[in-house]
Protein backbone atom coordinates (compact mmCIF):
# COMPACT_ATOMS: atom_id res chain seq x y z
CA UNK A 1 0.00 0.00 0.00
CA UNK A 2 1.26 3.45 -0.90
CA UNK A 3 1.13 5.25 2.42
CA UNK A 4 2.58 8.47 1.03
CA UNK A 5 0.18 9.55 -1.68
CA UNK A 6 -3.37 8.29 -2.06
CA UNK A 7 -4.61 11.32 -3.99
CA UNK A 8 -6.59 10.53 -7.11
CA UNK A 9 -9.41 12.01 -9.13
CA UNK A 10 -13.00 11.16 -8.26
CA UNK A 11 -13.30 9.24 -11.55
CA UNK A 12 -10.26 7.13 -10.65
CA UNK A 13 -11.35 6.50 -7.05
CA UNK A 14 -14.88 5.38 -7.97
CA UNK A 15 -13.79 3.22 -10.91
CA UNK A 16 -11.01 1.64 -8.87
CA UNK A 17 -12.91 0.90 -5.64
CA UNK A 18 -16.64 0.68 -6.46
CA UNK A 19 -17.59 -2.48 -8.37
CA UNK A 20 -21.01 -3.62 -9.52
CA UNK A 21 -22.64 -5.68 -6.77
CA UNK A 22 -20.58 -4.13 -3.96
CA UNK A 23 -21.89 -3.18 -0.54
CA UNK A 24 -21.30 0.59 -0.30
CA UNK A 25 -21.66 2.71 2.85
CA UNK A 26 -22.09 6.47 2.82
CA UNK A 27 -21.20 8.82 5.67
CA UNK A 28 -23.15 11.88 6.78
CA UNK A 29 -26.71 12.20 8.09
CA UNK A 30 -29.77 13.25 6.04
CA UNK A 31 -28.95 16.84 5.00
CA UNK A 32 -25.49 17.01 6.60
CA UNK A 33 -22.14 16.08 5.00
CA UNK A 34 -23.45 13.54 2.51
CA UNK A 35 -20.78 12.59 -0.08
CA UNK A 36 -22.88 13.84 -3.00
CA UNK A 37 -19.97 14.37 -5.43
CA UNK A 38 -19.13 10.67 -5.12
CA UNK A 39 -22.80 9.72 -5.48
CA UNK A 40 -23.05 11.67 -8.74
CA UNK A 41 -19.87 10.01 -10.03
CA UNK A 42 -21.21 6.53 -9.17
CA UNK A 43 -24.33 7.34 -11.21
CA UNK A 44 -22.22 8.75 -14.07
CA UNK A 45 -20.21 5.53 -14.17
CA UNK A 46 -23.44 3.48 -14.25
CA UNK A 47 -22.62 1.23 -11.28
CA UNK A 48 -25.24 -1.50 -10.80
CA UNK A 49 -26.70 -3.84 -8.16
CA UNK A 50 -25.25 -1.97 -5.17
CA UNK A 51 -26.09 -2.94 -1.59
CA UNK A 52 -26.42 0.30 0.39
CA UNK A 53 -25.66 0.89 4.09
CA UNK A 54 -25.83 4.38 5.50
CA UNK A 55 -27.93 4.96 8.63
CA UNK A 56 -30.01 8.08 8.08
CA UNK A 57 -30.13 8.43 4.30
CA UNK A 58 -31.66 11.11 2.14
CA UNK A 59 -31.32 12.54 -1.36
CA UNK A 60 -27.98 10.75 -1.81
CA UNK A 61 -29.53 7.29 -1.66
CA UNK A 62 -32.73 8.50 -3.33
CA UNK A 63 -30.73 9.61 -6.41
CA UNK A 64 -28.88 6.28 -6.55
CA UNK A 65 -32.20 4.40 -6.38
CA UNK A 66 -33.77 6.57 -9.08
CA UNK A 67 -30.72 6.18 -11.33
CA UNK A 68 -31.05 2.39 -11.16
CA UNK A 69 -27.83 1.72 -9.21
CA UNK A 70 -29.37 -0.01 -6.17
CA UNK A 71 -30.25 -3.66 -5.62
CA UNK A 72 -30.69 -3.71 -1.83
CA UNK A 73 -31.20 -0.89 0.68
CA UNK A 74 -30.61 -1.53 4.38
CA UNK A 75 -33.02 1.09 5.57
CA UNK A 76 -33.81 3.04 8.68
CA UNK A 77 -34.71 6.41 7.16
CA UNK A 78 -34.71 8.14 3.76
CA UNK A 79 -35.79 11.79 3.74
CA UNK A 80 -34.41 15.26 3.15
CA UNK A 81 -35.77 16.18 6.57
CA UNK A 82 -37.52 19.53 6.56
CA UNK A 83 -37.84 19.52 2.78
CA UNK A 84 -39.55 16.23 2.00
CA UNK A 85 -41.33 13.89 4.41
CA UNK A 86 -40.16 10.79 2.53
CA UNK A 87 -37.75 10.73 -0.40
CA UNK A 88 -39.90 10.13 -3.44
CA UNK A 89 -37.82 7.75 -5.57
CA UNK A 90 -37.32 5.55 -2.48
CA UNK A 91 -41.07 5.55 -1.77
CA UNK A 92 -41.95 4.72 -5.38
CA UNK A 93 -39.35 1.96 -5.77
CA UNK A 94 -40.34 0.28 -2.48
CA UNK A 95 -44.07 0.57 -3.19
CA UNK A 96 -43.56 -0.92 -6.65
CA UNK A 97 -41.13 -3.60 -5.43
CA UNK A 98 -38.37 -2.36 -7.76
CA UNK A 99 -35.62 -2.74 -5.16
CA UNK A 100 -35.06 -5.06 -2.23
CA UNK A 101 -35.06 -3.38 1.17
CA UNK A 102 -34.76 -4.35 4.79
CA UNK A 103 -35.93 -2.23 7.75
CA UNK A 104 -33.90 -1.56 10.87
CA UNK A 105 -33.95 1.01 13.61
CA UNK A 106 -31.35 3.75 13.15
CA UNK A 107 -29.78 2.98 16.52
CA UNK A 108 -29.41 -0.68 15.51
CA UNK A 109 -27.66 0.30 12.29
CA UNK A 110 -25.31 2.53 14.29
CA UNK A 111 -24.58 -0.25 16.78
CA UNK A 112 -24.02 -2.70 13.90
CA UNK A 113 -21.52 -0.33 12.27
CA UNK A 114 -19.70 0.13 15.55
CA UNK A 115 -19.54 -3.65 16.04
CA UNK A 116 -18.39 -4.14 12.43
CA UNK A 117 -15.64 -1.58 13.04
CA UNK A 118 -14.51 -3.77 15.95
CA UNK A 119 -14.61 -6.88 13.76
CA UNK A 120 -17.50 -8.46 15.69
CA UNK A 121 -19.86 -10.95 13.97
CA UNK A 122 -23.17 -9.84 15.53
CA UNK A 123 -24.74 -7.69 18.21
CA UNK A 124 -27.31 -8.55 20.88
CA UNK A 125 -29.83 -5.73 21.45
CA UNK A 126 -33.25 -5.16 23.00
CA UNK A 127 -34.05 -2.77 20.16
CA UNK A 128 -36.60 -3.99 17.60
CA UNK A 129 -38.09 -6.58 20.02
CA UNK A 130 -41.87 -6.25 19.93
CA UNK A 131 -41.78 -4.50 16.57
CA UNK A 132 -42.53 -5.81 13.09
CA UNK A 133 -38.88 -5.33 12.15
CA UNK A 134 -38.50 -8.71 13.88
CA UNK A 135 -41.55 -10.37 12.29
CA UNK A 136 -41.67 -9.03 8.73
CA UNK A 137 -38.53 -9.31 6.63
CA UNK A 138 -38.31 -7.09 3.58
CA UNK A 139 -35.70 -9.36 1.98
CA UNK A 140 -37.26 -12.84 1.49
CA UNK A 141 -35.81 -15.63 3.65
CA UNK A 142 -34.51 -17.58 0.65
CA UNK A 143 -32.57 -14.53 -0.52
CA UNK A 144 -31.01 -14.18 2.94
CA UNK A 145 -30.05 -17.87 2.76
CA UNK A 146 -28.69 -17.92 -0.78
CA UNK A 147 -27.16 -14.52 -1.51
CA UNK A 148 -23.41 -14.76 -0.80
CA UNK A 149 -23.34 -11.01 -0.05
CA UNK A 150 -25.75 -11.51 2.87
CA UNK A 151 -25.64 -13.37 6.19
CA UNK A 152 -28.00 -16.36 6.38
CA UNK A 153 -30.72 -14.50 8.29
CA UNK A 154 -31.84 -10.98 9.12
CA UNK A 155 -31.84 -11.77 12.86
CA UNK A 156 -32.54 -14.31 15.56
CA UNK A 157 -34.57 -13.61 18.72
CA UNK A 158 -33.11 -15.73 21.50
CA UNK A 159 -32.19 -15.85 25.16
CA UNK A 160 -29.07 -14.29 26.59
CA UNK A 161 -26.73 -17.31 27.01
CA UNK A 162 -25.46 -15.83 30.28
CA UNK A 163 -28.90 -15.02 31.68
CA UNK A 164 -31.66 -17.16 30.13
CA UNK A 165 -34.36 -14.94 31.62
CA UNK A 166 -33.49 -12.15 29.21
CA UNK A 167 -34.51 -12.06 25.53
CA UNK A 168 -32.40 -10.32 22.93
CA UNK A 169 -32.37 -9.70 19.22
CA UNK A 170 -29.18 -11.13 17.69
CA UNK A 171 -28.32 -9.29 14.47
CA UNK A 172 -25.36 -10.04 12.16
CA UNK A 173 -23.02 -7.16 11.32
CA UNK A 174 -22.83 -5.98 7.69
CA UNK A 175 -19.93 -6.79 5.40
CA UNK A 176 -19.16 -3.45 3.82
CA UNK A 177 -16.91 -3.36 0.75
CA UNK A 178 -16.41 0.38 0.42
CA UNK A 179 -17.10 3.34 2.71
CA UNK A 180 -17.31 6.78 1.14
CA UNK A 181 -16.81 9.57 3.66
CA UNK A 182 -16.73 13.30 3.07
CA UNK A 183 -14.45 15.27 5.43
CA UNK A 184 -13.34 18.85 5.84
CA UNK A 185 -9.58 18.30 5.67
CA UNK A 186 -7.40 15.44 4.46
CA UNK A 187 -3.71 15.00 3.72
CA UNK A 188 -2.36 13.03 0.72
CA UNK A 189 -1.39 10.13 3.01
CA UNK A 190 -5.03 9.65 4.09
CA UNK A 191 -4.99 11.42 7.47
CA UNK A 192 -8.42 13.01 7.80
CA UNK A 193 -10.07 15.56 10.06
CA UNK A 194 -13.82 15.83 10.49
CA UNK A 195 -15.07 19.11 11.91
CA UNK A 196 -18.52 19.28 13.46
CA UNK A 197 -20.63 16.16 14.02
CA UNK A 198 -19.06 12.84 12.97
CA UNK A 199 -22.26 10.71 12.88
CA UNK A 200 -21.33 7.10 11.86
CA UNK A 201 -18.44 8.15 9.63
CA UNK A 202 -15.50 6.76 11.59
CA UNK A 203 -17.25 3.42 12.18
CA UNK A 204 -18.07 3.03 8.49
CA UNK A 205 -14.54 3.95 7.43
CA UNK A 206 -13.12 1.32 9.79
CA UNK A 207 -15.71 -1.39 9.05
CA UNK A 208 -15.31 -1.26 5.26
CA UNK A 209 -12.70 -3.23 3.32
CA UNK A 210 -11.81 -0.07 1.40
CA UNK A 211 -12.34 3.58 2.25
CA UNK A 212 -12.60 6.52 -0.12
CA UNK A 213 -12.22 9.94 1.49
CA UNK A 214 -13.51 13.01 -0.32
CA UNK A 215 -12.45 16.32 1.17
CA UNK A 216 -13.08 20.05 1.12
CA UNK A 217 -9.39 20.83 1.45
CA UNK A 218 -6.32 18.83 0.62
CA UNK A 219 -3.73 20.00 3.14
CA UNK A 220 -0.03 19.59 3.88
CA UNK A 221 0.42 16.56 6.21
CA UNK A 222 2.07 18.74 8.86
CA UNK A 223 -1.10 20.81 9.09
CA UNK A 224 -2.96 17.77 10.51
CA UNK A 225 -0.08 16.15 12.40
CA UNK A 226 0.55 19.23 14.46
CA UNK A 227 -2.58 18.46 16.54
CA UNK A 228 -3.24 14.77 15.88
CA UNK A 229 -5.86 14.56 18.63
CA UNK A 230 -8.18 16.54 16.35
CA UNK A 231 -8.00 13.89 13.60
CA UNK A 232 -10.56 11.06 13.54
CA UNK A 233 -9.28 8.93 10.68
CA UNK A 234 -5.58 7.98 10.62
CA UNK A 235 -3.59 7.57 7.41
CA UNK A 236 -3.66 3.76 7.60
CA UNK A 237 -7.44 3.59 7.02
CA UNK A 238 -8.23 5.38 3.71
CA UNK A 239 -7.27 3.96 0.30
CA UNK A 240 -8.09 7.04 -1.75
CA UNK A 241 -8.14 10.76 -1.08
CA UNK A 242 -10.13 12.93 -3.45
CA UNK A 243 -10.18 16.72 -3.44
CA UNK A 244 -13.75 17.90 -4.14
CA UNK A 245 -14.54 21.34 -2.67
CA UNK A 246 -18.31 21.63 -2.03
CA UNK A 247 -18.38 17.86 -2.43
CA UNK A 248 -21.34 17.59 -0.04
CA UNK A 249 -23.54 20.09 -1.91
CA UNK A 250 -26.56 20.36 -1.54
CA UNK A 251 -26.06 19.11 2.05
CA UNK A 252 -24.27 20.97 4.89
CA UNK A 253 -20.59 20.82 5.76
CA UNK A 254 -19.60 22.19 9.19
CA UNK A 255 -17.30 25.24 9.09
CA UNK A 256 -17.68 25.39 5.30
CA UNK A 257 -21.24 25.74 3.99
CA UNK A 258 -24.92 25.45 4.89
CA UNK A 259 -27.40 23.27 3.03
CA UNK A 260 -28.85 24.54 -0.24
CA UNK A 261 -32.48 24.65 0.90
CA UNK A 262 -33.81 25.79 -2.48
CA UNK A 263 -32.00 22.92 -4.21
CA UNK A 264 -33.66 20.47 -1.79
CA UNK A 265 -37.07 22.05 -2.48
CA UNK A 266 -36.44 21.69 -6.22
CA UNK A 267 -35.37 18.06 -5.70
CA UNK A 268 -38.54 17.34 -3.72
CA UNK A 269 -40.64 18.65 -6.63
CA UNK A 270 -38.84 16.88 -9.48
CA UNK A 271 -38.22 13.55 -7.75
CA UNK A 272 -41.96 12.82 -7.53
CA UNK A 273 -42.21 12.64 -11.32
CA UNK A 274 -40.46 10.05 -13.54
CA UNK A 275 -39.89 12.42 -16.47
CA UNK A 276 -38.75 15.39 -14.34
CA UNK A 277 -36.37 13.13 -12.41
CA UNK A 278 -34.85 11.90 -15.68
CA UNK A 279 -34.38 15.51 -16.79
CA UNK A 280 -32.78 16.29 -13.41
CA UNK A 281 -30.23 13.50 -13.87
CA UNK A 282 -29.47 14.70 -17.41
CA UNK A 283 -29.03 18.26 -16.24
CA UNK A 284 -27.24 17.86 -12.88
CA UNK A 285 -25.50 14.46 -13.01
CA UNK A 286 -24.82 13.31 -16.59
CA UNK A 287 -24.53 16.88 -17.99
CA UNK A 288 -21.49 18.12 -16.04
CA UNK A 289 -18.57 15.86 -17.02
CA UNK A 290 -17.08 16.09 -13.53
CA UNK A 291 -17.55 17.73 -10.13
CA UNK A 292 -15.91 20.98 -11.18
CA UNK A 293 -18.31 21.44 -14.11
CA UNK A 294 -21.12 20.81 -11.59
CA UNK A 295 -19.77 23.67 -9.45
CA UNK A 296 -19.51 25.91 -12.52
CA UNK A 297 -23.14 25.16 -13.27
CA UNK A 298 -24.19 26.10 -9.72
CA UNK A 299 -22.21 29.34 -10.02
CA UNK A 300 -19.87 31.21 -7.71
CA UNK A 301 -22.42 33.55 -6.12
CA UNK A 302 -24.77 30.69 -5.21
CA UNK A 303 -21.92 28.83 -3.51
CA UNK A 304 -20.51 31.89 -1.76
CA UNK A 305 -23.93 32.69 -0.33
CA UNK A 306 -23.94 29.26 1.33
CA UNK A 307 -20.61 29.86 3.17
CA UNK A 308 -21.24 29.55 6.91
CA UNK A 309 -20.91 32.72 8.95
CA UNK A 310 -18.02 32.34 11.42
CA UNK A 311 -19.30 32.24 15.00
CA UNK A 312 -22.69 30.88 13.92
CA UNK A 313 -21.76 27.69 12.11
CA UNK A 314 -24.57 28.22 9.58
CA UNK A 315 -26.01 31.02 7.44
CA UNK A 316 -28.29 33.14 9.65
CA UNK A 317 -31.51 34.00 7.85
CA UNK A 318 -30.74 31.60 4.99
CA UNK A 319 -33.55 31.55 2.41
CA UNK A 320 -35.26 28.25 3.22
CA UNK A 321 -38.57 28.51 1.40
CA UNK B 1 -58.34 35.90 25.77
CA UNK B 2 -55.46 35.67 23.31
CA UNK B 3 -55.99 34.33 19.79
CA UNK B 4 -54.05 31.22 18.90
CA UNK B 5 -53.70 28.59 16.17
CA UNK B 6 -54.00 24.84 16.61
CA UNK B 7 -50.26 24.35 16.08
CA UNK B 8 -49.52 26.97 18.73
CA UNK B 9 -51.86 25.25 21.21
CA UNK B 10 -50.05 21.96 20.51
CA UNK B 11 -46.65 23.58 21.09
CA UNK B 12 -47.90 25.00 24.39
CA UNK B 13 -49.28 21.57 25.34
CA UNK B 14 -45.85 20.04 24.62
CA UNK B 15 -44.11 22.72 26.70
CA UNK B 16 -46.43 21.99 29.65
CA UNK B 17 -45.28 18.34 29.77
CA UNK B 18 -41.62 19.31 30.37
CA UNK B 19 -40.46 19.81 33.95
CA UNK B 20 -37.46 21.97 34.78
CA UNK B 21 -34.16 20.12 34.59
CA UNK B 22 -35.50 17.21 32.54
CA UNK B 23 -33.40 15.59 29.82
CA UNK B 24 -35.46 15.23 26.65
CA UNK B 25 -34.69 13.37 23.42
CA UNK B 26 -36.02 15.74 20.82
CA UNK B 27 -36.80 15.48 17.12
CA UNK B 28 -37.40 18.41 14.83
CA UNK B 29 -40.78 20.03 14.30
CA UNK B 30 -43.26 20.44 17.15
CA UNK B 31 -41.20 18.56 19.78
CA UNK B 32 -38.33 20.98 19.29
CA UNK B 33 -40.62 24.03 19.22
CA UNK B 34 -42.46 22.85 22.33
CA UNK B 35 -39.35 21.99 24.33
CA UNK B 36 -37.65 25.23 23.25
CA UNK B 37 -40.74 27.05 24.52
CA UNK B 38 -40.48 25.17 27.83
CA UNK B 39 -36.83 26.20 28.13
CA UNK B 40 -37.81 29.82 27.58
CA UNK B 41 -40.65 29.77 30.11
CA UNK B 42 -41.18 27.18 32.85
CA UNK B 43 -38.21 24.81 32.36
CA UNK B 44 -35.07 26.92 31.78
CA UNK B 45 -32.79 24.03 32.79
CA UNK B 46 -34.31 21.41 30.48
CA UNK B 47 -31.62 19.69 28.40
CA UNK B 48 -32.31 18.85 24.77
CA UNK B 49 -30.46 15.90 23.27
CA UNK B 50 -30.65 14.55 19.72
CA UNK B 51 -30.09 11.13 18.15
CA UNK B 52 -27.29 12.59 16.01
CA UNK B 53 -25.23 12.91 19.20
CA UNK B 54 -25.62 16.69 19.46
CA UNK B 55 -26.07 17.28 23.19
CA UNK B 56 -27.59 20.35 24.88
CA UNK B 57 -27.27 22.75 21.96
CA UNK B 58 -29.19 26.03 21.93
CA UNK B 59 -30.59 26.55 18.45
CA UNK B 60 -31.24 30.21 17.63
CA UNK B 61 -33.07 29.34 14.41
CA UNK B 62 -35.50 26.48 13.82
CA UNK B 63 -33.54 23.45 12.53
CA UNK B 64 -34.96 21.34 9.71
CA UNK B 65 -33.53 18.04 10.92
CA UNK B 66 -31.78 16.50 13.90
CA UNK B 67 -28.53 16.81 11.94
CA UNK B 68 -28.99 20.51 11.12
CA UNK B 69 -25.91 22.47 12.25
CA UNK B 70 -28.34 24.96 13.84
CA UNK B 71 -28.69 22.36 16.63
CA UNK B 72 -24.96 22.19 17.29
CA UNK B 73 -24.82 25.90 18.17
CA UNK B 74 -23.24 26.12 21.64
CA UNK B 75 -23.74 22.39 22.24
CA UNK B 76 -22.08 20.61 25.16
CA UNK B 77 -20.61 17.95 22.89
CA UNK B 78 -21.07 16.39 19.45
CA UNK B 79 -20.86 12.68 20.14
CA UNK B 80 -20.38 9.97 17.56
CA UNK B 81 -23.81 8.39 17.15
CA UNK B 82 -22.93 5.14 18.88
CA UNK B 83 -22.01 7.10 22.03
CA UNK B 84 -25.45 8.68 22.02
CA UNK B 85 -27.18 5.32 21.57
CA UNK B 86 -25.08 3.83 24.38
CA UNK B 87 -26.21 6.71 26.59
CA UNK B 88 -29.84 6.03 25.61
CA UNK B 89 -29.51 2.32 26.38
CA UNK B 90 -27.76 2.92 29.70
CA UNK B 91 -30.37 5.52 30.65
CA UNK B 92 -32.27 2.59 32.17
CA UNK B 93 -29.70 2.15 34.93
CA UNK B 94 -28.40 5.71 35.09
CA UNK B 95 -31.91 7.20 34.96
CA UNK B 96 -30.56 10.06 32.84
CA UNK B 97 -33.26 10.38 30.17
CA UNK B 98 -36.67 11.63 31.28
CA UNK B 99 -38.65 11.69 28.08
CA UNK B 100 -38.37 11.12 24.33
CA UNK B 101 -40.63 12.28 21.52
CA UNK B 102 -42.24 10.09 18.87
CA UNK B 103 -44.65 10.51 15.97
CA UNK B 104 -46.17 8.25 13.37
CA UNK B 105 -48.78 7.61 10.72
CA UNK B 106 -50.90 5.23 12.86
CA UNK B 107 -51.38 4.60 16.57
CA UNK B 108 -53.43 1.96 18.41
CA UNK B 109 -55.10 2.10 21.87
CA UNK B 110 -51.88 0.92 23.56
CA UNK B 111 -49.65 3.51 21.90
CA UNK B 112 -48.00 1.15 19.40
CA UNK B 113 -46.86 3.28 16.47
CA UNK B 114 -46.46 2.75 12.74
CA UNK B 115 -44.06 4.98 10.80
CA UNK B 116 -43.16 2.39 8.16
CA UNK B 117 -45.98 1.48 5.76
CA UNK B 118 -49.76 1.67 5.28
CA UNK B 119 -51.38 -1.51 3.96
CA UNK B 120 -49.43 -4.68 3.21
CA UNK B 121 -45.78 -4.17 4.20
CA UNK B 122 -44.57 -6.05 1.10
CA UNK B 123 -46.79 -4.12 -1.32
CA UNK B 124 -47.36 -0.92 0.63
CA UNK B 125 -50.12 1.44 -0.40
CA UNK B 126 -48.05 4.23 1.16
CA UNK B 127 -44.48 3.79 2.28
CA UNK B 128 -42.93 6.05 4.93
CA UNK B 129 -39.29 6.51 5.95
CA UNK B 130 -39.26 3.73 8.53
CA UNK B 131 -38.06 3.92 12.11
CA UNK B 132 -35.31 6.50 12.13
CA UNK B 133 -34.31 6.54 15.79
CA UNK B 134 -37.90 6.04 16.98
CA UNK B 135 -37.75 2.32 17.75
CA UNK B 136 -34.79 2.74 20.11
CA UNK B 137 -36.48 5.60 21.96
CA UNK B 138 -39.67 3.49 22.24
CA UNK B 139 -37.60 0.57 23.55
CA UNK B 140 -35.71 2.40 26.29
CA UNK B 141 -37.58 5.59 27.23
CA UNK B 142 -40.87 7.03 28.43
CA UNK B 143 -42.35 8.92 25.50
CA UNK B 144 -44.58 11.78 24.42
CA UNK B 145 -46.29 11.01 21.10
CA UNK B 146 -47.39 13.73 18.68
CA UNK B 147 -50.06 12.75 16.15
CA UNK B 148 -52.62 14.15 13.75
CA UNK B 149 -56.01 13.23 15.16
CA UNK B 150 -57.87 11.35 12.43
CA UNK B 151 -59.98 8.20 12.57
CA UNK B 152 -57.75 6.36 10.07
CA UNK B 153 -54.64 7.19 12.13
CA UNK B 154 -56.13 6.23 15.51
CA UNK B 155 -56.97 2.62 14.72
CA UNK B 156 -57.68 -0.60 16.60
CA UNK B 157 -54.65 -2.29 15.03
CA UNK B 158 -51.74 -0.62 13.25
CA UNK B 159 -50.60 -2.09 9.91
CA UNK B 160 -46.98 -2.39 11.11
CA UNK B 161 -45.46 -1.86 14.55
CA UNK B 162 -42.38 0.32 14.11
CA UNK B 163 -42.19 1.51 17.73
CA UNK B 164 -43.67 -0.65 20.48
CA UNK B 165 -45.98 1.01 23.00
CA UNK B 166 -47.66 -0.96 25.78
CA UNK B 167 -48.21 -3.81 23.21
CA UNK B 168 -51.55 -5.26 24.46
CA UNK B 169 -51.76 -4.28 28.10
CA UNK B 170 -49.93 -4.02 31.40
CA UNK B 171 -47.63 -7.04 30.90
CA UNK B 172 -47.28 -6.72 27.12
CA UNK B 173 -43.79 -5.34 27.20
CA UNK B 174 -42.44 -7.68 29.86
CA UNK B 175 -43.62 -10.72 27.85
CA UNK B 176 -41.50 -9.54 24.92
CA UNK B 177 -38.42 -8.73 26.98
CA UNK B 178 -38.88 -4.97 26.70
CA UNK B 179 -37.89 -2.57 29.51
CA UNK B 180 -40.72 -1.17 31.64
CA UNK B 181 -40.85 2.23 29.92
CA UNK B 182 -43.44 3.41 27.45
CA UNK B 183 -45.88 5.98 26.09
CA UNK B 184 -47.08 8.53 28.67
CA UNK B 185 -48.90 11.17 26.66
CA UNK B 186 -50.36 11.59 23.16
CA UNK B 187 -50.79 15.17 21.97
CA UNK B 188 -52.92 15.96 18.91
CA UNK B 189 -54.51 19.08 17.46
CA UNK B 190 -57.67 18.21 19.46
CA UNK B 191 -56.40 17.33 22.90
CA UNK B 192 -54.25 15.21 25.19
CA UNK B 193 -54.56 11.46 25.78
CA UNK B 194 -52.90 9.47 28.56
CA UNK B 195 -52.72 5.76 29.38
CA UNK B 196 -54.69 4.11 32.17
CA UNK B 197 -52.39 3.00 34.96
CA UNK B 198 -54.05 -0.44 35.25
CA UNK B 199 -55.04 -1.33 31.67
CA UNK B 200 -52.43 0.76 29.78
CA UNK B 201 -55.21 1.69 27.36
CA UNK B 202 -55.47 5.23 26.02
CA UNK B 203 -58.02 7.61 27.58
CA UNK B 204 -58.87 11.25 26.96
CA UNK B 205 -57.28 13.46 29.62
CA UNK B 206 -57.78 16.95 28.15
CA UNK B 207 -59.64 18.54 25.26
CA UNK B 208 -58.45 21.84 23.85
CA UNK B 209 -60.71 24.90 24.21
CA UNK B 210 -63.27 24.90 21.40
CA UNK B 211 -63.19 21.11 21.01
CA UNK B 212 -65.68 18.66 22.61
CA UNK B 213 -64.81 15.20 23.97
CA UNK B 214 -67.41 13.70 21.60
CA UNK B 215 -65.64 15.35 18.65
CA UNK B 216 -62.45 13.60 19.74
CA UNK B 217 -64.22 10.23 20.05
CA UNK B 218 -65.66 10.80 16.55
CA UNK B 219 -62.14 11.26 15.19
CA UNK B 220 -60.82 8.15 16.95
CA UNK B 221 -61.08 4.70 15.35
CA UNK B 222 -61.42 2.88 18.67
CA UNK B 223 -63.43 3.26 21.87
CA UNK B 224 -61.86 6.04 23.94
CA UNK B 225 -62.72 6.61 27.60
CA UNK B 226 -63.76 10.29 27.65
CA UNK B 227 -65.26 10.27 31.15
CA UNK B 228 -62.18 11.71 32.85
CA UNK B 229 -61.55 14.53 30.40
CA UNK B 230 -61.18 18.18 31.40
CA UNK B 231 -60.76 21.28 29.24
CA UNK B 232 -57.15 22.45 28.77
CA UNK B 233 -56.09 25.85 30.02
CA UNK B 234 -55.83 28.18 27.02
CA UNK B 235 -52.31 29.49 26.30
CA UNK B 236 -51.63 32.88 27.82
CA UNK B 237 -50.63 35.89 25.77
CA UNK B 238 -47.07 36.10 27.09
CA UNK B 239 -46.30 32.48 26.22
CA UNK B 240 -47.73 32.98 22.71
CA UNK B 241 -45.60 36.10 22.32
CA UNK B 242 -42.43 34.17 23.21
CA UNK B 243 -43.46 31.35 20.86
CA UNK B 244 -44.02 33.55 17.82
CA UNK B 245 -41.32 36.15 18.34
CA UNK B 246 -38.46 34.21 19.90
CA UNK B 247 -38.89 30.47 19.26
CA UNK B 248 -40.17 30.51 15.68
CA UNK B 249 -40.06 34.07 14.33
CA UNK B 250 -39.75 32.78 10.75
CA UNK B 251 -43.00 30.87 11.41
CA UNK B 252 -41.61 27.68 9.91
CA UNK B 253 -43.56 25.50 12.34
CA UNK B 254 -46.27 27.49 14.13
Amino acid sequence: MNVQNKVMTLEEAISKFVRDGDCIAFGGFVTNKKPYAAVREIIRQGKKDLYIETGAAAGDVDMLIGAGCVKVLFNSYVANSGFSQVCRRFRKYVQEGKILWEDYSLDVQTILYHAAALGLPFVAVKNMLGSDMVNKWGIPEEVWRNDPKLPSRKLIVDRNPFNPEEEFCFIPTPKIDVAIIHVQKAAPDGTARIEGPVFNDIELAMAATNCVITCEELVHPEELRHEPWLNQIPNVVPDAVVHVPYGAHPSQCANYYDYDALFFRMYDRISGDDELFKQFLDEWVYGPKDHFEYLDKLGASRLINLRVRPGYGYVPGLKRR
Amino acid sequence: MAEWTTKQMMAVAVARQIKDGQVCIVGTGLPLIGTALAKNTTAPNAVLIFETGMIDGGPQEVPTSVSDLRISYRASALWPQYRYFGFQTNSLKKNKVDIGFLGGAQIDPYGNLNSTAIGDYYHAAVRFTGSGGANGIATYCDTIIIMQHQKRRFCEKVDYITSPGWIDGPDGRAKLGLPNKGPQVVITELGIMRFDEKTKRMYLAEYFPGVTPQQIQDNTGFELDISRAVESEPPDAEVLHILTTKIDPQRLMV
